[in-house]
């Protein structure tokens, strides 16, 4: 039987409670999102103690499905004051399940602020312990390991680093991979400010004899995941030996960057002169040649297929960090001028040392070099600027408080951001359907948030065909489609593989039937991603968000984008006609 | 601050830039990754993207979706001019575009 974990940080109580017939079949960001609109006060201040932060798994995570082992982790976002569900690989997603949670629910503030606690949940229950002096005020790749000495080497922690505790609105949460590396992050919209509003330093999950996932039809379970294992297995973007496999997710690097639309120190170029000294293509080479601990084809969570993650070796084989990936190596990259993966490594391991979202840093730091307080292409100004985020004074604060408020605190217009979070690596003026998506996200700019936004919005021909019901439909859609596999607990990378093979995409669906006992077909995937669309953009309505917000940047209507001199000329009627109806 | 040329043109007058990724380098002088692996192939007058692939002598079983002729994501039916930057990705490198891009026919 499921239960949720209720968690009072007011009066230090823990309590289970069994799962409201109302959230039955519910899990991922079906369920945060659902939660946190059922429970939380849309106007409320994300910082305050009326805002809650949910952790859950996927519906089939913590079984043998394939690439499932997502946890998402919901609230009201300090950075851009919506709704927000980030979510993680790592190894909590599968002991959350496997030890019958189906969701943490952490709510109340302690009245006596810079005191810390860390809730450890096993088989026998949940309690909250006093955090030790020693695991606070440093670096994650010192207190992990403190943690794993004190509760053993096979649990599963959920903390937060000193951004977290220092309360910047970019402060991401950071979850142990296989070897225990605080290395994976649901990193986006300043969870970790949150879960440090709350004076929860960690959570530490132990699943030793925990009652596992019951599976209502072993056999359709079994089915359904082995479909889906098959298109993972067949398809050359996923399979093993394939594009993720081999060149980890920066294998985008070369192909948004030929395609123009690989934003360059700061948003004023769609082309990098360096993009391939920063490529996966470069990345897999290093590792070949620098030999050492370097990899490429790194599992970020057991029962992984794809396994895109790496770790990156330095020049004498010793490791660097975990992980180089597209988004990273394209933040303190291209955005930052820099061309040098030894650099980007280095800005990487401080956001997981400090625990923040490698996105909202590396933009942040491409506005300070646009503010002048580095030049475009200075590594090593670039880490004295992350250093000081680690430090804390007051200009770490204003860049740890991510992109929007270092434009606004130096005066600079050319500020990438929608709803307050930093545009990812794919720029909309040459890329109009992710465009559409930064636009109309419930998350504020997030290139996960519709993945599939696809060209036919645009038509075939490239001409804009705003007004046609059927392509607002479409769009609608895939982004539905998107926050299904975020329910299921899926990684969102499992798309390449069932959007093109339908039997994956069948299979997705068995895998949710066998676990649940539920009859759900195709059809049900539409419903219930437009059921979370629909709570999610609910409960932003409530916190006064409106189409005046579904925009880009206003800069990106007006500055041509080299190398194809565009701008982003979608209309605002059919950014709005998405989510008309 | 004017952005300097990302990408100076490095073929001659009445050849066709390509630029190969992947396992597709192979047909290249440059391997390396961290450097751009650009051949310069002589162009006919009506030629396509299919014709310029199969006189580099790349296996068509190779090639993915991701095509791009001068940054536009292309169909190989497309003709070509000299002067034209062709990108060609293998098979195994074809993520995301189909769903994002119009594809110029």
């Amino acid at each position: 039987m499921w239960k949720f974990l209720r968690v009072n940080m007011t009066d230090l109580t823990t309590k289970f409670e069994r799962v409201p017939e109302k959230y039955a079949n519910m899990g991922g960001r079906w369920l945060t999102s659902r939660i946190v609109h059922d429970e939380v006060p849309p106007t409320c201040h994300p910082l305050g103690p009326n805002n809650k932060v949910v952790y859950a798994s996927g519906i089939v995570t913590g079984t043998a499905a394939p690439t499932s082992g997502r946890i998402s982790i919901g609230g009201k976002s300090p950075l851009t004051g919506t709704i927000k569900e980030t979510n993680s690989g790592g190894l909590a997603g599968q002991k959350l399940s496997r030890l019958g949670i189906r969701a943490i629910i952490v709510e109340g503030q302690p009245e006596e602020k810079g005191k810390y606690w860390v809730l450890k949940v096993n088989k026998d229950g949940a309690e909250l312990l006093p955090a030790a002096g020693a695991w606070l005020g440093k670096g994650l790749h010192a207190t992990y390991p403190l943690l794993f000495d004190k509760f053993g080497d096979k649990v599963a922690v959920i903390g937060i680093g000193t951004a977290g505790e220092k309360l910047m609105a970019n402060a991401g949460i950071c979850v142990n991979d296989p070897q225990n590396r605080p290395s994976r992050y649901a990193g986006r919209g300043g969870m970790g400010a949150v879960m440090g509003s709350k004076g929860l330093k960690a959570i530490v999950l132990d699943d030793k004899e925990g009652p596992g996932v019951p599976i209502a039809d072993k056999a359709l379970f079994d089915t359904g995941r082995k479909k889906l294992a098959e298109a993972l297995q067949t398809h050359a973007v996923t399979k093993p030996g394939g594009g993720l496999n081999t060149y980890g997710t920066a294998v985008l690097v070369n192909v948004i960057n030929e395609a123009g639309g690989f934003p360059t120190r700061n948003f004023r170029d769609g082309r990098f002169a360096g993009a391939a000294k920063i490529s996966g293509e470069t990345i897999h080479e290093v590792c070949q040649k620098r030999g050492g601990v370097g990899m490429t084809g790194h599992g970020c969570s057991p029962g992984c297929i794809i396994k895109c993650s790496n770790v990156y070796p330095k020049a004498d084989g010793s490791e660097l960090v975990s992980v180089q990936e597209y988004e990273s190596v394209w933040s303190f990259g291209a955005q930052c001028g820099i061309d040098d993966l030894d650099i980007t490594g280095e800005l990487i391991r401080l956001c997981n040392d400090y625990g923040l979202d490698t996105i909202e840093a590396g933009v942040t730091i491409g506005i300070a070099m646009e503010a002048g307080l580095a030049s475009f292409g200075d590594g090593k100004r670039a880490i004295e600027l992350m250093r000081e985020i680690g430090k804390g004074s007051p200009l770490g604060h204003i860049l740890g408080n991510g992109a929007e408020s270092t434009a606004r605190v130096f005066g600079v217009v050319r500020c990438p951001t929608v709803k307050g979070q930093a545009i990812p690596a794919y720029d909309p003026r040459a890329i109009k359907g992710i465009g559409i998506t930064y636009a109309i996200s419930t998350m504020g700019a997030d290139h996960t948030s519709g993945y599939t936004i696809a060209p036919e919005i645009l038509g075939v021909s490239g001409k804009a065909d705003q007004f046609s019901v059927d392509k607002a439909d479409m769009a609608r859609n895939f982004q539905y489609a998107t926050a299904f596999i975020d329910a299921s607990g899926h990684c969102l990378f499992i798309a390449f593989a069932i959007l093109d093979i339908p039997s994956g995409l069948e299979g997705l669906v068995e895998e949710c039937n066998g676990v649940l006992g539920t009859n759900w077909t195709l059809d049900d995937i539409g419903r219930i991603g437009g059921e979370i669309i629909g709570i999610e953009r609910s409960f932003n309505k409530a916190a006064g968000f409106t189409r005046a917000h579904d925009r880009l940047p206003e800069f990106m209507k007006r500055e041509k984008l080299p190398p194809h001199n565009v701008v982003f000329d979608v209309p605002d009627e059919t950014l709005d006609k998405v989510h008309a109806v | 601050m004017p952005s300097e040329p990302e990408n100076p043109r490095r073929c001659a007058s009445a050849t066709i830039e390509v630029h190969l990724f992947g396992k597709l380098r192979r047909f290249t002088e440059n391997r390396e990754s961290s450097r751009e692996s650009v051949i310069c192939v002589p162009v006919e007058e009506s030629d396509t993207i299919a014709d310029i692939i199969e006189r580099i002598g790349i296996p068509g079983d190779e090639i993915g979706s991701n095509v791009f002729l001068n940054g536009e994501y292309s169909a190989t039916t497309r003709r070509v001019t000299a002067g034209d930057r062709l990108g060609v990705f293998p098979d195994d490198m074809q993520l995301l575009y189909k769903w994002y891009f119009p594809k110029a026919r």
